[in-house]
């Protein structure tokens, strides 16, 4: 069974990836928030630009790096001519200012600048968010990621419960596989090019009864394995893949923390001082 | 005075769901250091007994227990599963579902990472405890890139650096091919030697047998039948009353009627005393009447044939051909390319260069569907093929699909029904039958579609000697009767040995051999280069100074004449 998932199970050795499991989630947590918290480009623009660097740095395979980055950033393309459509007076409303119409195409339908700079920022808050996760995601390794759980007080059975997931969905979608085979060769058509969707979906449940009773016995042995290593003896417990932190993860994470500290200052000064703006627009008339 | 680590005292075990006991009135002391087989058929007990001593019972599976069951000087009722763990490690029978974590250190680290050990003190442990099972250069490997017998050897790496003095192996043997199980029976025997008290539980007595066992224990229907040295077990010829297999040489020595029961050394092909024995040569006469000679029409022509999977090459420029009524055994270890072969016969991928051809007629063109009419594909574990909840909804199930005609269905079924003994059951729940039988629907459902192939993958997985025959036999009815042609993907050499004529043999993508069974099993280098293992034929061969082809083409002659 190969690997088909673009998360890597086995950390390479780069300066990201030599970092803990704690350092990683936290200042992936950290980073998601910073670009949750505002429509600006100011702190938008700079994160963006430092995660192309930071997934070089990665060494990621570009090939299947640079498709998912083109995928998802037409799917947010689409996003965004629908939010048009919806309501092609969006920016007005976001940038608190008059509109200034570029191109008409009826009574309805115009293009103006807010609009126009409110689906781009709006563009580029999804794609550094993506970036940051893209960048996470490469960098951890499920068990890592199940140690840096664990490292910021998540109960350690949610921490298993994401490591065997990644341990065993692979092996059940080999089953799936296998048993789908089957059954085609039995004469049931699951072609696309024969069958309508819903024909076909109702075939597929065929493909559920004896998945899910393999899935079972597999859990039961699973179970005995985890009873018999003493799973659950103590409140805690260690992770073998969470190695010693060096200074970096230190430094990291003092960053972290002072990062989600700004976001939180950045959003009350926001209340406090400038309540009504919703978004930095530089080009107010 | 030995010590005894294991006593079981009147005891009896009673699970919640059934009505009888599981386990009856046990009583057995094991002492410290000693080797011992739990011997039996499935549903004898043997797991239950081994799920009392890990402690499993009563802490996962609910039970009345009477009596005592003391391991370690506890109790089992009242000590914890994690304080038995402490002194008694299992390896289970499923070697990949035990795996449970993402690398083999971690696997490793698995038990030291419950018990909060720092990490600092993990790491030489894990290192001490991969060493002695010869896993060290594989530590960061994911489970997916390792064969069976690598996953079990990290399973006991798992269980062996807590210093336990107890170690039970669950059907060690299960799912191996036939050089990693002779490999996992070596290190079992090193691991011994370090005084550690070992039971394994096995029905494949001849594999076992490999290296020395100090104690046989034979379970049926939850009682011991058996309890002694094995060359007293083999003296009494009480095997095949429980439904265990005779190891080959002894039912090859019985064959030729040579009187082997009042020897000394029996349980030892190599040093059982057979100097007085005369004329091996006469007695180990072969009938050339019988000699395979096959040149029924040609059915299935595999010409040329080459796949890879992700740039490499899983089969490089394979041609064979299958005649109508052959059985043939597909054999060869795990990755060479003998599943990939029958995938691409079953038209499931398709071949990057070659023809397949059935009946002279190309099939490379037809979809899996299409194909699935004129060969069936039984996989290797039934509980993957059953989608239907009645026996009889399962067996129309693809007939249905090819919209026959409601006659034409109704006859085929009951056809297929009455072939496969299930008539008298066609209209029980699936669910209520046992693996066995399973297995003999999921052959119904596809024998309904008459076939002109049937290919099964390791039909003889998951079932013990009684079971195994059954199902064998009943193919064997059908090839003989019907005509069917078969070909078994296997690394059984038992099976190869009992059920087939011809075995094409794979390794590293290639065929390396294609020919008679007996002579493939006589040739060493073969054997070496496919990982298998000689049977004890072979041994015996040796022994008497005769030819090994003559002894297994003997064997295979007169056994199944009977």
């Amino acid at each position: 069974m190969k690997n088909q998932f673009i998360i890597n199970l086995v950390p390479k050795d780069t300066f990201i990836h030599r970092l803990t499991g704690k350092t990683k989630v936290l200042l992936f947590i950290s980073f998601i928030f910073y670009t949750l918290i505002s429509f600006d480009l100011r702190l938008l623009l700079p994160l963006f630009i430092v995660t192309f660097p930071v997934l070089k740095s990665l060494k990621p395979n570009w090939k299947v790096v640079i498709s998912l980055f083109a995928f998802i950033f037409f799917m947010n393309f689409i996003n965004l001519i629908i939010y048009w459509l919806v309501d092609p007076n969006i920016g007005n409303y976001y940038t608190n200012s008059k509109n200034t119409i570029l191109i008409t195409l009826n009574t309805h339908y115009y293009v103006s600048l807010q609009t126009l700079w409110y689906l781009a920022i709006r563009h580029l808050k999804l794609m550094t968010s993506f970036m940051v996760s893209l960048v996470f995601i490469l960098s951890i390794t499920p068990s890592e990621l199940a140690a840096g759980l664990y490292g910021l007080k998540v109960p350690y059975k949610l921490c298993t419960i994401v490591s065997l997931a990644f341990r065993y969905i692979p092996d059940i979608s080999n089953d799936f596989d296998n048993i789908k085979i089957s059954l085609q060769a039995r004469g049931l058509e699951l072609d696309k090019r024969r069958l309508n969707i819903i024909k076909r979906l109702r075939d597929n449940i065929f493909i559920l009864l004896p998945l899910i009773v393999s899935s079972f016995d597999r859990i039961g042995t699973i179970a005995n394995a985890l009873d018999l290593r003493a799973y659950g003896l103590l409140n805690k417990r260690t992770y073998y893949c969470e190695h010693e932190p060096s200074k970096y993860d230190y430094i990291l994470r003092y960053i972290s923390v002072i990062v989600i500290l700004l976001s939180f200052t950045w959003i009350v000064s926001r209340l406090i001082w400038v309540p009504s703006t919703r978004m930095w627009y530089p080009f107010e008339g | 005075m030995q010590k005894p680590v294991i006593v079981f005292d009147q005891f009896c075990f009673c699970y919640d769901s059934q009505q009888e006991n599981t386990l009856n009135n046990i009583n057995l002391t094991i002492y410290e250091g000693q080797k011992v087989l739990i011997l039996g058929q499935s549903g004898s007990g043997k797991s239950t007994l081994i799920h009392c001593i890990n402690g499993l019972i009563p802490f996962s599976f609910s039970g009345t227990i009477t009596g005592s069951c003391k391991v370690a000087g506890m109790e089992t009722t009242h000590a914890s599963i994690f304080s038995l763990s402490q002194e008694v490690g299992t390896v289970l029978q499923d070697s990949d579902a035990q795996f449970v974590a993402l690398s083999v250190e971690e696997d490793v680290a698995f038990a030291l990472e419950n018990q909060a050990i720092p990490r600092d003190e993990m790491i030489p442990k894990v290192k001490q405890a991969t060493d002695k099972v010869g896993m060290t250069d594989f530590l960061k490997q994911v489970p997916f890139n390792l064969s069976g017998g690598q996953k079990q050897k990290v399973s006991l790496a798992g269980v062996l650096h807590e210093n336990v003095n107890i170690l039970l192996f669950d059907e060690p043997l299960a799912s191996l091919d036939p050089l990693s199980g002779y490999q996992a029976i070596e290190l079992i025997d090193q691991i011994h030697k370090e005084n550690k008290t070992i039971l394994i539980v096995e029905h494949r007595l001849e594999e076992v047998m490999a290296k020395s066992i100090d104690r046989v224990i034979v379970m049926n229907n939850g009682e011991i039948t058996f309890d002694g040295t094995l060359e007293s077990l083999l003296r009494l010829n009480i095997l095949s009353k429980v439904g265990l297999r005779e190891p080959l040489y002894l039912q090859a020595l019985r064959l030729a009627n040579v009187d082997y029961l009042n020897r000394n050394n029996i349980q030892n092909v190599n040093k059982i005393n057979l100097d007085d024995v005369k004329d091996f040569v006469e007695k180990f006469k072969i009938d050339k009447q019988k000699s395979y000679d096959f040149d029924c029409d040609l059915l299935l022509e595999i010409d040329n044939v080459s796949f890879a999977y992700e740039d490499t090459n899983v089969i490089n420029n394979i041609s064979f051909d299958i005649r109508k009524g052959e059985r043939v055994a597909f054999i060869g270890k795990n990755g060479a390319g003998k599943s990939t072969m029958a995938k691409l016969i079953c038209g499931f991928i398709k071949p990057d260069q070659g023809e397949i051809r059935l009946n002279k007629k190309n099939i490379l063109a037809l979809s899996i569907r299409e194909i699935g009419e004129k060969i069936g594909f039984v996989m290797q574990n039934p509980n993957q093929m059953l989608v239907k909840h009645l026996i009889r909804d399962e067996i129309s199930f693809a007939l249905l699909q090819h919209k026959l005609s409601r006659e034409e269905i109704e006859t085929r079924v009951n056809e297929a029904l009455k072939i496969c003994d299930l008539f008298s059951m066609r209209n029980w729940p699936v669910s209520a039958v046992s693996y066995g039988q399973r297995k003999r629907i999921t052959v119904a459902a596809i024998l309904a579609l008459k076939p002109d192939i049937l290919i099964l993958d390791e039909p003889s997985a998951g079932q013990d000697y009684t079971h195994y025959s059954e199902i064998m036999d009943f193919l064997d009815t059908l090839n003989k009767e019907y005509g069917v042609t078969f070909i078994f993907i296997t690394h059984d050499m038992h099976l190869a040995i009992e059920y087939t004529d011809r075995a094409i043999v794979f390794a590293d993508s290639r065929i390396i051999a294609d020919d008679t069974i007996y002579q493939i099993m006589s040739n060493r280098e073969i054997i070496d280069r496919a990982n298998l293992k000689q049977t004890s034929l072979y041994d015996l061969a040796n022994k008497i100074g005769i030819s090994p082809q003559r002894v297994i083409q003997y064997f295979i002659q007169n056994r199944r004449s009977i």
